[in-house]
């Protein structure tokens, strides 16, 4: 419970997380606990291997400890059904991935109506959403594009608001800067932050990318799967996120 | 998900591999036409032959002298001569309304400067009625015993499909030339016989060559032009009910062994048809297996399609599809498959049938054969193309739907 005793976003209580690989056990969580407020935007930083990605796809219900408990809004999501989870996953969490994962075949337009479709969202409602969120990017004249026939910052803004389309509670982000060069980078930094700070979603990105985190309000340093330390970002408050923005 | 969303994105996937989708169900498309023709043409000579057959009536016996037309019984001679005697002999036995015996033979019907080749039957024409109970006259009326010089024309003889006008018309004069071997003092001589005949009336079209080709002249002038000293060729028996058909046939064989041809052409038409649908049956098996080959290239096709979509089965599943969504979406790729094999194969499948008369023999001589397609022959090559391919897609759409997330989506 937070101080003011409503439940934290994202909560986890000794998480580990072990992969037999042959003879070799690997521990890529070894004991994470963690806090996490509605509305805050959270780094995930460490070296190679450090377990911020196996972290993050815990978060997302992608993956389950081997131990422990995460409880979002106070409910245990390692508890859930495999039905429940695939449910959780569409209307809580919005993912953004390095590599953009986006449907080469399908247009934009198509891509972002993804996770409504698989919602059972009525037609008009998600063509009404997708074309407020593609404006939220800025990429509503590119609605029947392909997405070979845009860039990788561009991709990535689709990326974004097909994370976008079913309002979720939190979005996920893992190294969404990391196929980018620095300027469109920092495009897509400004658009999480507006994003944090106009929905007023949860935001936990893993990256390797300090320009990035400091713009969060907090990082979380992890090494050898346990949190080394933590601290807020170097800029990361409200008014400062704004002056990134601009 | 909503089932046109599904629908709409197992589209959009099978668009994306066009070549390959395309294929796989062109490799339906063989199994389900291939399958369609071959019933079709099947159900086209069952027709034909039925219809050749059942221009003879159900209460019709057809006697021969020997059981058997070829191989070593025919030719060790155990045959039984047709006589008037024997006429006589099944006329007395139970069950029997009327013996027709008859004289063939072959000839050329010369019309002024035409002729045409022509099977000569001579018999009591007023027993024909008995034995093509469907044959009408377009013109004239069959010839009576007494006239020794009339002659009846079947349809396809009067009128030739190489000809625009009639060979020949009812009150025409008309000669049939024979050739044979006489022996004239010990000499076998080759002689060609040459009668005119007067034409007394044409019949209407049957569809049976059996009529359709032949020329009837009485039994005494056939017996004089082919010089068969009253030894019949064939003697029709007309049982007085087709019930009784088994016992006069068993009748007659008792009376004179197996030296003796009785044969009933329904029994015919039912063996024919049923070597014929073995035959048939063998050719379905081999489509059959054509439409399993193609259940293989479905099970190829959505295999490497979903190695191919690793990633983007991983994306489903993050975003929040379920196993059974994954499952559904490609078991609609193989049934969308399926569905267009099977349709496109049905259209390609009754083309083909028609094709295939044209370019098999089967138009040789006046032999006309219209493929025929049964509606439950059709839904089952349908509905075999559409299971097999769901079933064909079950493996793939299996491996997909149970793809780790975070494993697919890592796959490069």
């Amino acid at each position: 419970m937070t101080d003011e005793g409503e439940p934290f976003a994202i909560e986890t209580f000794d998480l580990k997380k072990t992969y037999e690989m042959g003879l070799v056990t690997v521990h890529a969580l070894n004991g994470v606990s963690l806090k996490i407020r509605h509305g805050e935007m959270v780094s995930i930083v460490g070296p190679s291997g450090s377990g911020k990605s196996t972290l993050l796809n815990m978060l997302g219900a992608l993956d389950t400890p081997t131990s422990g408990k995460i409880l979002v809004d106070g409910s245990d999501i390692t508890r859930l059904g495999e039905r429940a989870l695939s449910k959780f996953r569409n209307r809580k969490i919005g993912f953004v991935f390095q590599s953009y994962n986006l449907i080469e075949r399908s247009k934009v337009a198509k891509n972002v109506e993804l996770p409504a479709i698989i919602a059972g969202t009525p037609t008009k409602l998600r063509k009404e959403r997708v074309h407020e969120l593609l404006d939220l990017v800025g990429l509503g004249d590119k609605v029947d594009r392909k997405p070979h026939a845009l860039s990788g910052g561009e991709q990535q803004r689709v990326a974004i608001a097909r994370a976008l389309m079913n309002d979720p509670a939190f979005i996920l982000a893992d190294e969404p800067t990391g196929n980018l060069d620095s300027k469109t980078g920092q495009e897509i930094e400004g658009l999480l932050l507006r994003v944090n700070q106009e929905k007023n979603a949860t935001i936990v990105i893993v990256t390797h990318n300090l320009e990035l985190a400091e713009g969060t309000g907090r990082i979380i340093h992890l090494r050898d799967g346990v949190i080394e330390k933590e601290r807020t970002g170097l800029w990361g408050h409200k008014d400062a996120v704004t002056e990134t923005r601009h | 998900m909503a089932v046109l969303d599904m629908v709409g994105l197992s589209f959009g996937a099978l668009k994306e591999r066009r070549l390959r989708s395309v294929l796989t169900v062109l490799m339906v498309i063989i199994g389900v036409a291939l399958m369609t023709s071959i019933n079709g043409l099947g159900g086209g000579m069952n027709n034909y032959i039925n219809e050749q057959l059942g221009t003879l009536g159900a209460d019709v016996l057809v006697v021969t002298p020997s059981a058997t037309t070829f191989g070593p019984e025919a030719q060790s001679g155990l045959q039984t001569k047709l006589t008037p005697q024997t006429v006589r002999t099944i006329e007395r036995m139970h069950g029997v309304k009327y013996v027709v015996p008859s004289f063939t033979g072959g000839g050329t019907l010369k019309s002024g400067s035409e002729s045409k080749t022509v099977s000569i039957l001579g018999m009591d024409q007023s027993k024909v009625v008995y034995i093509a109970p469907k044959a009408t006259f377009e013109s004239g009326a069959f010839v009576s015993s007494a006239d020794s010089g009339g002659i009846v024309l079947g349809y396809s003889l009067a009128h030739p499909s190489n000809l625009d006008k009639p060979l020949a018309t009812t009150g025409q004069s008309v000669f049939i030339e024979i050739s044979m071997i006489e022996n004239q003092g010990g000499v076998e001589k080759l002689v060609t016989k040459r009668k005119a005949f007067q034409v007394r009336g044409v019949l209407n079209e049957l569809g049976s060559q059996s009529i359709d080709n032949v020329a009837f002249i009485t039994l005494a002038s056939a017996n004089i032009l082919f010089g068969k000293n009253s030894i019949y060729d064939t003697i029709y028996v007309i049982t007085s009910n087709s019930d009784e058909n088994d016992m006069v046939e068993a009748s007659i064989t008792k009376f004179y062994g197996k030296n003796i041809g009785v044969i009933s052409p329904k029994a015919i038409a039912s063996t024919i048809n049923q070597v014929l649908g073995t035959f048939l049956g063998f050719l379905s098996a081999i489509a059959a297996v054509s439409m399993f080959v193609g259940a293989v290239g479905i099970i190829t096709t959505l295999y490497t399609s979903v190695m191919e979509r690793t990633r983007e089965i991983g994306l489903l599943k993050a975003i929040g599809s379920t196993r059974e969504t994954v499952l559904l979406m490609f078991l609609t790729e193989s049934f969308t498959i399926g569905l267009l094999g099977g349709v496109f194969g049905l259209l390609f499948g009754i083309v083909g049938a028609y094709a295939l008369i044209r370019v098999l023999p089967f138009e040789a001589g006046a032999m006309t054969i219209t493929p025929w397609f049964r509606a439950t022959d059709l839904a089952q090559a349908f509905l075999l193309a559409c299971a097999l391919s769901i079933a064909a897609g079950i493996y793939p759409a299996w491996r997909a739907s149970t793809l780790s997330p975070i494993t697919a989506l890592k796959k490069e």
